[in-house]
């Protein structure tokens, strides 16, 4: 018990509540600084040599930040050379009610010892804590707690030896404020001034955000749009139901048009449509805004056009042509509920990749960024180093978007590299997906058992395992090392049934270490007859019941043509494109791994009913078929889609003659049509039934690279076989819960990521081939373009019949086909076309493969094939 | 009520003290026992007080919380009393054995104390029809030593001198429902003007006299009582027979015109203190229960 | 807005207080001339009232009395504007008798009861203003008041509250803390010979903790029974001082 401690009052009225809390006072809260004699702490983060040179203040100083300037110039202060920083408890405080990210932030800088920032708890500092006064605004009080701090500190400071030359210097861009510090004898600058002081790291200027005073001075000062409505006004809106609240979805073809996604009770969600500059009201995308529905005389439709925000505009510029909906007569049977945005109330800004529009006017430091996704608007940002950045990709972050000015203002972050490079654009595409793939930090790698590393001899208990120890790893393990694993042993009968389950920690020591090609050549020749192959051949034949049995409860096997890349080994470019080639082994694995899957998922759900993570696959609602229906129809093919097994059965039906491929163009489609499989906690959910395997309950065990939901998996698996004991985390199912979401939208941005990633390097081998012709097959029907699949490349296309520059062909779009009648060629589903690939580069941020069709001819919109290079063979289908 | 047991031979003796206008205790008729009263005793009120009247003791908390106007007085706002007649003063009001006596205590207070001519109740309307102030009013009987309406009445008086209600305004909503808002300046609140509030005074008819602020045993040898509530101004604003015996009405009218003459003379002291006690403000040392 | 942060990476709690930081405790024994024991404790904002009568005849039914030792009754109740928001009712509702019979429970094990066969002791207390930890504010006056009373208890009964915020044991919860939806767990310490009165805890605790958390309740409780035992010889000293005269 602290014996000094004084207590006051603090009360707060939320509602008509009064509430009360106690505050303690105390005076064993230290200032953190070496140069300090007086203050008993165990260990300093203040530096005596905290000198960053500036023009301002020569001599050594720390740097107490204001709220402000640490919710808007972060970026500053992550920079390496800002040193010797005070953060005070105030400040703190504040930063976490108004930014969730900036605080996560400012406590990452603050956890970096090699910063040096310190965290002062003032407000419980008997001598810097101030009540608030009679008249004073809240924010008027923080101020005067922050001054009060920082002047703590410089007299705290002077009593120390060789602390004479010390300052503490207050930044701050409040005026009022800078000034009352003067007043008090203390240095405070404007955090522009101060860094622009700084002698040694000009490039840091550019990473300053704009303040509210700068974007005044940039802007002509007319009123471009409407102001948003305060927080109070939009909570009683909402409340009232004049106005909706929802997340702010651009449009990714049209920047004049976007979408606002209002999440109604339970299935209960509706779309609102906003059209015009000034009804979009600067909401950037993924916003949480809050708007107001237009008359219903004043809805419209989708226009569907593709509009680009080009070259920048004055915002002297009227708006009126950019508020204008552009687009076709409207059709009533399509008019969406059209609305307009009244109020923010989430930014929901990151900062953004893409690359700098230098300005025409040479010497100019004010130019446009241009985001590579394309919801996002261009940005004003601010540099001295265009020039050096042309033809970099940039990341930039917006600092506010005031209401005179045509585009928001943001301020450069970082540099990632030269545009069209591949590691560049790795790096924008992981960083646009939301992928962290910095290094492992040093207390991660501390885990890490020290190299080298090998069992020791007791761990081996020598069990002769001659039973078929069904390893699933087959293809992963290296013969003759002792590896430790996680093992699922099962003992079956001759017709796959399993009479036992047993898992066990175990040390595998492996006979032989087998391809997957090596494999399936052992198991096809029959002169080989060594116990390997036999038992190899024991498994395949294990493997094939097994499998029989799943598809006879309705599990599908729907395929995506997965792509490879064959890589140069000098550059890592790839050489080669094509799509993967699935053997027998393939399926055995697969066979195993899904047993193993299953029957851990049941062990792990038998002990932990509340927190085991599993993983299920949602039956799709009908709705979702209508593509596949109408693809099937279209051949005359009957699909039926009642039960998984019915849609398995009617897959395996669907043939045509001398047509081997439309069985698998079918399932493509088919897996269009299904649902994500997600990871979810036990506790938290009723449904657990894997659709796409027919099983009742399924988890993530085994797989050939490691997962995290499987660490957790076997984590659980260990405590369920004593092999290990809980941990509190493991056990909370709300934690468990959190995880799964996390690793869901992990697992969905990785997938767009390998998208992405999949585009580019295609993108980079065609790039290097030129032109090709290939044959593909229409996969959708669209109303100006059909999209084809090449199934040598597992690649698909769109074929665009409408452009820019070329006169529109008679376009007739029969919906129920679905069938696309261009000239006098009418396209259908899964019809055989040729096409010519090629790589569109005229935007370097938006590189593509532009097909255009050969085959079919159709006189004024198929092209000739162009001169193959000699390198190329001739394009072949192999069914 | 908690009763004592008192004698034929006492009640005599009592009795002549009486007649003779000296008390057992020392005190005349119309005195009243050492008194203390104490504001803001109980932090998370918006207002409250405690009294001691001889060994009585009661505890007044206020809490202010927004509610619609009745629609018999759509601009007004208004009270509600509660009276807990706790364990703590006697075990006879363990569980529900102090109900009887708490709803008849609190109704009495109603009729006293919420009406226009004591409290300014329009000063609690915020929206007519929509919302107003309620403001809830409980008693809590920590100890019992006769004259608890007396002793009531004034830490009720006290508790609204020391209530403060959060300042509330009203923003029109667009489609004219009108949205409150609070103002977060803990300093921003409003008072109430206590002025006319009246002071209830019971007096004891023992023998031919009667007296005020009788304790128990003067209470046990009484067979009925009149109860006055008198404001600053010494006007009456609510009379009642208590007890089980019958009156005269000439006693009535005499115990009356006791009852508005002692009434009249507690309003000066009592605001006096009160007001001296505010003056102290934060640099006050609050007594509560530890001293 | 984002929720309480309950425990700062420098180790504070929201009112200042390092984790195994009691709030400050005051208390009085005698507050009350009627009652034959009384006693006023505030814990922070906590406050709490103690009054005990007795030993003294069985009320009401006869057949309630034990031969062999005294019936210990208790009653909780809270004033109606001791919470945030106002009570309807200051006892009845479950809680509050949820709350009397752990009292009962927790005195049974520490009064001397077998010294009053057929006799009742009465133990009420009341809230006066809840700012958490209720249970413990009440065992701690009521302890007074049971002393003030002159009752003989084997020991001092101590309770304190503990929860676990970020994988730290924290004690003597203020209400913030309390309903952050964590464990709280409420623990009646008979300090001297460290047995456990009562102990109770609220939602789920992994196994792990809970050692570190009995022992911090249990470390809080000393430190609560040594701020008792002071008050008790303050006021013996004040009371001696007094009948000398």
């Amino acid at each position: 018990m602290l014996k000094s401690k004084t207590f006051v009052k603090k009360t707060r009225s939320g509602g008509v509540m009064k509430i009360v809390r106690e505050h303690y006072l105390r005076d064993d809260i230290w200032c953190g600084s070496e140069f300090c004699v007086e203050c008993k702490h165990d260990s300093t983060v203040l530096q005596k040599e905290a000198v960053i040179e500036s023009d301002l203040c020569s001599s050594p100083h720390y740097i107490i930040p204001d709220t402000n300037v640490v919710l808007h110039q972060i970026d500053i202060l992550e920079d390496p050379l800002i040193k010797n920083v005070i953060v005070l408890q105030t400040v703190l405080q504040e930063i976490r009610h108004r930014s969730a990210p900036v605080y996560k932030r400012i406590k990452d800088v603050i956890h970096t010892a090699a910063k040096h920032f310190y965290t002062f708890t003032n407000e419980h500092h008997r001598e810097t804590f101030i009540e608030r006064e009679q008249g004073e605004s809240a924010n008027d009080r923080n101020d005067r707690a922050i001054r009060t701090a920082a002047q703590w500190y410089s007299e705290h400071l002077k009593k120390a030896p060789d602390a004479q030359d010390l300052k503490i210097i207050l930044l701050t861009n409040d005026k009022a404020n800078k000034q009352k510090a003067e007043e008090c004898g203390l240095s405070a600058y404007k955090c522009e001034e101060y860094i622009k002081s700084l002698i040694a790291n000009p490039e840091l200027v550019d990473r300053l955000a704009l303040s509210s005073d700068d974007i005044n001075e940039i802007t002509t000062g007319k009123v471009l749009f409407p102001e948003h409505l305060p927080l109070s006004r939009i909570q009683a809106g909402i409340k009232s139901g004049s106005l909706l609240q929802g997340t702010f979805r651009a449009s990714r073809d049209n920047y004049l048009e976007a979408t606002v996604f209002i999440q109604g009770d339970g299935e209960d969600s509706t779309e609102v449509l906003i059209q015009g500059l000034q009804n979009l009201n600067r909401a950037v995308h993924q916003d949480v805004v809050a708007m107001e529905l237009l008359p219903r005389e004043a809805w419209a439709s989708p226009s569907s056009l593709v509009l680009l925000d080009e070259g920048p505009k004055a915002d002297s510029e009227n708006l009126e042509e950019e508020n204008v909906v552009r687009g076709r007569l409207p059709d009533n049977a399509l008019l969406k509920p059209t609305g307009k945005v009244v109020g923010i109330i989430k930014r929901n800004w990151r900062p953004f990749c893409g690359m700098l529009s230098q300005s025409h006017i040479k010497e100019a430091t004010r130019h446009l960024f241009t985001p590579a996704d394309r919801r996002i608007p261009r940005i004003r940002v601010e540099t001295r180093q265009a020039a050096t950045l042309a033809g970099q990709r940039i990341m930039v972050a917006i600092d506010g978007w005031p209401k005179h000015s045509r585009y928001p203002n943001g301020h450069f972050v970082k540099a990632l590299g030269n545009a069209g490079d591949k590691e560049t654009e790795t790096e924008v595409l992981l960083l646009e997906h939301d992928v962290p793939h910095q290094a492992f930090s040093q207390l991660v790698l501390s885990f890490l058992p020290k190299m080298p590393w090998a069992i020791t001899e007791e761990v081996i208990r020598p069990v002769h395992l001659y039973t078929l120890c069904c390893n699933a790893m087959v293809r992963t393990l290296s013969g003759s090392f002792h590896r430790l694993a996680f093992s699922c042993i099962w003992e079956v009968n001759q017709d796959a049934e399993i009479l036992h389950t047993r898992f066990t920690k175990s040390v595998i020591n492996s006979k032989a270490s087998l391809t997957y090609a090596e494999a399936q050549m052992r198991i096809d020749d029959s002169n080989m007859n060594d116990d390997i192959t036999k038992s190899l051949r024991g498994l395949n034949r294990l493997a094939k019941i097994l499998k029989k049995k799943r598809i006879e409860k309705g599990a599908l096997t729907l395929s995506s043509p997965e792509v490879r890349f064959h890589m140069d080994s000098e550059t890592h470019d790839p050489v080669d494109l094509q799509t993967k080639e699935l053997k027998e082994t393939n399926s055995m694995v697969e066979e195993f791994m899904l047993l193993a899957n299953i029957s851990v998922a049941q062990k792990i759900y038998d002990e932990f009913s509340e927190c085991a993570l599993l993983r299920k696959h949602p039956a799709p609602p009908l709705s979702n078929y209508d593509i596949l229906n109408k693809a099937a129809k279209s051949r005359d093919v009957v699909v039926q889609m009642d039960s998984a097994k019915a849609l398995a059965d009617s897959l395996d039906r669907a043939q045509i003659k001398d047509f081997p491929y439309f069985n698998t163009l079918l399932r493509i489609l088919a897996t269009r049509c299904m649902m994500q499989a997600v990871y979810f906690c036990s506790g938290m959910d009723s449904d657990f039934h894997h659709y796409g395997l027919a099983s009742p309950i399924y988890t993530h065990f085994t797989s050939p690279i490691r997962r995290y939901a499987d660490i957790i998996v076997h984590r659980l698996l260990a405590v369920a076989i004593g092999a290990d004991c809980t941990d509190p985390d493991l056990l909370d199912k709300h934690k468990r819960s959190a995880l799964c979401n996390n690793l869901n939208y992990r697992h969905k941005m990785a997938q767009y990521a390998q998208r992405a990633s999949v585009a580019l390097h295609t993108q980079l081998f065609f790039k290097s081939r030129g032109v090709l012709n290939e044959e593909g097959f229409i996969l959708f029907v669209r109303k100006n373009a059909i999209i084809v699949l090449i199934p040598k490349f597992g690649l698909e296309g769109t074929v665009f019949f409408e452009s820019k520059d070329k006169i529109t062909p008679p376009l007739t779009f029969n919906e129920e086909g679905p069938t696309l009648t261009v000239q006098n060629h009418t396209f259908h589903l899964f019809d055989r076309v040729k096409v010519t690939i090629s790589l569109d580069s005229s935007n370097i941020q938006h590189q593509k493969i532009r097909m255009s069709i050969i085959e079919p001819v159709i006189p004024g919109v198929s092209v000739d094939p162009p001169e193959m290079e000699p390198q190329t063979k001739k394009a072949r289908l192999n069914p | 009520m908690a009763a004592v047991q008192v004698c034929e031979a006492e009640k005599v003796y009592i009795m002549h003290g009486v007649r003779d206008d000296l008390r057992v205790d020392g005190r005349g008729c119309e005195d009243y026992r050492h008194m203390e009263i104490e504001t803001d005793v109980v932090s998370n009120t918006d207002g409250s007080a405690r009294v001691k009247l001889g060994y009585t003791d009661v505890l007044v908390g206020i809490k202010a919380e927004i509610g619609k106007p009745k629609p018999a007085a759509p601009d007004e706002g208004y009270l509600e009393f509660f009276v807990d007649c706790s364990a703590n003063a006697t075990p006879e009001f363990e569980g529900r054995g102090g109900e009887e006596l708490g709803s008849e205590l609190s109704c009495t207070l109603y009729k006293v104390f919420n009406n226009v001519n004591s409290l300014e109740l329009r000063a609690l309307c915020i929206a007519p029809r929509e919302h107003c102030w309620v403001l809830y009013v409980d008693v809590l009987l920590l100890q019992c030593d006769g004259n608890l309406f007396d002793a009531i009445s004034i830490a009720i008086k006290a508790a609204l001198f020391n209530t403060r209600i959060p300042k509330v305004t009203i923003t029109e909503g667009e489609e004219g429902g009108a949205e409150l808002e609070l103002s977060d300046d803990p300093y921003d609140c409003v008072r109430l003007n206590v002025e006319n509030v009246p002071c209830i005074v019971t007096l004891c008819k023992i023998g031919h006299r009667h007296v005020v602020d009788a304790t128990l045993q003067e209470k046990a040898c009484s067979v009925a009582g009149l109860l006055v509530s008198v404001t600053h101004k010494g006007t009456i604003t609510c009379v009642r027979k208590v007890g089980g015996g019958s009156l005269e009405p000439e006693s009535i009218f005499e115990m009356t015109e006791t009852g508005k003459r002692v009434g009249k003379a507690l309003h000066a002291p009592l605001m006096k203190l009160l007001r001296d006690e505010e003056a102290q403000g934060k640099q006050r040392q609050k007594v509560g229960f530890l001293g | 807005m984002a929720g309480l942060e309950l425990l700062s990476d420098q180790g504070y709690r929201l009112d200042g207080r390092k984790p195994s930081e009691l709030r400050k405790v005051q208390a009085r024994m005698g507050v009350f001339t009627q009652a034959d024991g009384s006693a006023y404790i505030e814990q922070g904002n906590t406050k709490a009232l103690a009054v005990v009568y007795g030993p003294h005849e069985v009320r009401g039914s006869r057949s309630k009395a034990l031969h062999d030792r005294a019936v210990i009754n208790c009653q909780y109740s809270m004033a109606t504007f001791s919470t945030a928001e106002r009570k309807r009712r200051p006892h009845g509702d479950r809680k509050s008798s949820e709350m009397s019979l752990h009292l009962k429970q927790t005195f049974e094990a520490a009064v001397l009861t077998s010294l009053y066969p057929r006799s009742q002791i009465d133990i009420f207390v009341k809230i006066l203003q809840s700012d958490g930890g209720n249970y413990s504010a009440c065992v701690n006056a009521a302890t007074l008041a049971v002393i003030d009373a002159g009752i003989p208890m084997r020991d001092y009964v101590c309770a304190c509250s503990a929860g676990f915020v970020e994988n730290t044991a924290v004690v003597d919860l203020c209400h913030a803390e309390e309903s952050g939806g964590g464990t709280v767990m409420s623990l009646a310490l008979l300090p001297r010979g460290g047995q456990v009165a009562l102990v109770q805890m609220d939602a789920r605790l992994h196994q792990d903790h809970l050692d570190a958390l009995m022992e911090a309740a249990m470390t809080a409780c000393r430190s609560l029974g040594q701020v008792l035992d002071g008050v008790v010889r303050q006021h013996l000293q004040e009371v001696s001082v007094l009948t000398a005269e």
